[in-house]
């Protein structure tokens, strides 16, 4: 058991350095987005416009915080975002607002929800770059682009290179024999789960928990109390700060972990998206759950 | 005979619903669970969940059924069903402003729910009486669509202002489940919907005089302004507990009064009791599909109303239309 989840995790490893490795770059100071599109600058973008708060945090990490000229009404972190000027949402952009602070660039999740605006800006001339922000290897990308279109490739690559030493640490990290297992939990009714295909699941995975619903394909999904039950969690994973109203309803008095109590309150933006902090929450985590499974 | 069959289908339905789910429970496993013997886990997941939630299904499903024949009848109009008279847009937005202020307590969603739909029926009942001194069909249809209406875009504009994840989570409760079923929930629904239901059997000889026009009504004696408003308010109380215990399911209560219509015939005397028995029966089925059917994975129950439902109502059709 303990042989197979290590192989697994290697794989995984693999997996994140050879997308690491193989960014397209495009000659000419060009990338290829994740939206499949080519991003051609002329010179490192000055005015950008960052319409998700982990794509904000990054060009602040990375040193291009001066080049934000725009953000989203739901950016927190660093704290310093509050003097830059909101644009409004992440999703399906206010165009007007984001033109009218000049960007030179616009970075937005890879969605289609943003299919038009890339197209509004397109045909105002302004280049939108597309970043599918939701697990590590996100951030290892996202940080890659941005280095490049902003002019802040050594910056960029020398925090790269400490977040994969980071990495390899983690997976290296001796897993307990049986590790906790864990429902991450995002709403009540109806249930609905964190499945694999979420940044958060890997958080767990790398603290040494094991996700109840990792063999949900999918980010989220909601699920039936009699499934939560049939797995019977350790411990409930909860983004909330106490213990939660649901508790004390009678149908929820059948998942043990509930009924004991067995609650891991997650707060903070590094538990919400990927960022150079993940390993920071990573080494939060482990302790929450040893703690809590104690 | 077709009462027989009936009631076979409903005793089926929730002998289905009891002993099929997601979790890994044989047959006998589960009857055991039911009567107490076997695994802890295996009786927590028949006894506390299993079986309130589907009685609470079959119970609601015949609540909405019975409350669409009543308002079809009501407004003498084929497309009428629970949510037409408004109380859905208000139900919504009850639900929506207790999950985006972060009301307290375990019972804040479902009362806020509850409330709001109240709200919108005495918009509606107040709006449907601006004409004159009794409830005019064709005022109360528009009174409904247009508190329907206000309730929508006050809904959009909680929406666009608020936090997006949370509200998606919002949205899911209002699309329909049965996930708060309990013992408690389904003795509260019980008990309270009781007195709705048995009124409107009750009235089930005025009703069949009403759907034939409401001068016919009057003329046989009816008192037609009183009997529009206590059917009006039953019908309207009736289906905010629905949604407060289940959300908005659709179809239910719009199909199934006419697929009882082609089978058991136009008299409420029988129309009312089967409209319950085959919609408590099709939500029973459609929530046993909704677990089961990409488990571990859950479906909106309002989504299996209609692909369960359509294609049997497509048979009803050709079979009765000849």
């Amino acid at each position: 058991m303990v042989f197979s989840s290590q192989n697994k995790l290697l794989y995984i490893a693999t997996a994140i350095g050879v997308t690491a490795c193989s960014n397209p770059e495009v000659g000419g100071g060009g990338v290829v987005d994740d939206l499949g599109r080519t991003v051609v600058l002329e010179a490192p973008a000055r005015r950008v416009v960052s319409l998700l708060p982990p794509i904000t945090e990054l060009l602040f990490a990375i040193g291009a915080e001066s080049t934000v000229v725009g953000r989203t009404q739901w950016d927190k972190y660093p704290p310093s975002v509050v003097d830059i000027p909101i644009v409004g949402d992440a999703f399906d952009p206010n165009v007007e607002r984001v033109v009218a602070q000049r960007p030179d660039l616009v970075a937005m999740y890879a969605s289609s929800a943003n299919e038009q605006a890339i197209q509004r800006l397109a045909d105002l001339g302004i280049p939108t770059v597309s970043i599918r922000m939701d697990s590590l290897a996100s951030v290892v990308r996202g940080a890659s682009l941005l280095g490049r279109l902003t002019g802040t490739t050594q910056r960029a690559d020398s925090l790269v290179r400490i977040f994969e030493a980071q990495r390899d640490s983690a997976l290296n990290a001796p897993r307990p024999d049986l590790a906790v297992r864990v429902l991450i939990l995002s709403w009540d009714n109806p249930p609905i789960i964190i499945g694999a295909k979420s940044f958060l699941s890997e958080l767990v995975t790398l603290a040494g928990g094991d996700n109840v619903f990792g063999d949900v394909d999918a980010p989220s999904a909601p699920v039936t109390i009699e499934t939560i039950v049939e797995r019977d969690p350790d411990l409930v994973v909860l983004f909330s700060d106490d213990a939660p109203a649901f508790a004390d309803r009678p149908e929820w008095q059948t998942v043990a972990a509930v009924r004991d109590r067995r609650f891991v309150f997650l707060q903070g933006s590094e538990f919400e998206y990927p960022s150079f902090r993940a390993f920071e929450a990573v080494r939060k985590l482990r302790g929450l759950l040893a703690k809590a499974a104690r | 005979m077709r009462w027989l069959a009936l009631a076979l289908l409903a005793v089926a339905s929730v002998v289905a619903g009891v002993t099929l789910g997601p979790a890994d429970i044989g047959w006998s496993e589960s009857v055991g669970g039911l009567l107490g013997r076997g695994d802890e886990t295996v009786v927590a997941i028949v006894r506390q969940l299993r079986a309130p939630r589907v009685l609470l299904a079959f119970l609601v499903g015949g609540c909405l059924a019975m409350t669409g024949a009543t308002l079809q009848a009501l407004v003498r109009n084929p497309l009428a069903d629970p949510y037409l008279l408004g109380l859905s847009g208000g139900a919504g937005v009850g639900a929506v402003l207790a999950i985006a202020l972060h009301a307290g307590g375990a019972w804040a969603v479902p009362a806020a729910a509850f409330v709001g739909a109240l709200v919108a029926i005495a918009l509606v009942y107040r709006l449907a009486l601006v004409v004159g001194a009794g409830i005019d069909p064709r005022v109360l249809l528009l009174a409904g669509v247009v508190v329907s209406a206000f309730g929508g875009a006050i809904l959009g504009a909680i929406f666009s202002l608020s936090s997006a994840a949370e509200l998606r989570n919002a949205m899911m409760w209002l699309l329909g489940g049965f996930d708060a079923a309990s013992w408690k929930v389904l003795g509260i629904f019980a008990s309270y919907a009781a007195l709705p239901v048995a009124y409107l059997y009750y009235t089930n000889r005025p009703l069949d005089l009403l759907s034939l026009g409401e001068e016919p009504a009057q003329f046989l004696g009816t008192d037609v302004d009183r009997l529009k408003r206590h059917l009006f308010v039953s019908a309207s109380l009736l289906t905010a507990a629905c949604v407060a215990v289940s959300g908005i399911i659709g179809f239910v209560g719009l199909v199934v009064p006419h697929a009882v219509r082609m089978v058991i015939g136009h008299t409420h005397r029988t129309l009312l009791p089967a409209a319950f028995l085959l919609g408590g029966t099709l939500l029973t089925v459609a929530d046993a599909v909704a677990r089961t059917a990409f488990a571990p994975r859950q479906l909106p129950v309002g989504v299996v109303t209609a692909l369960v439902g359509v294609p049997v109502f497509a048979l009803l059709l050709r079979r009765w239309a000849k």
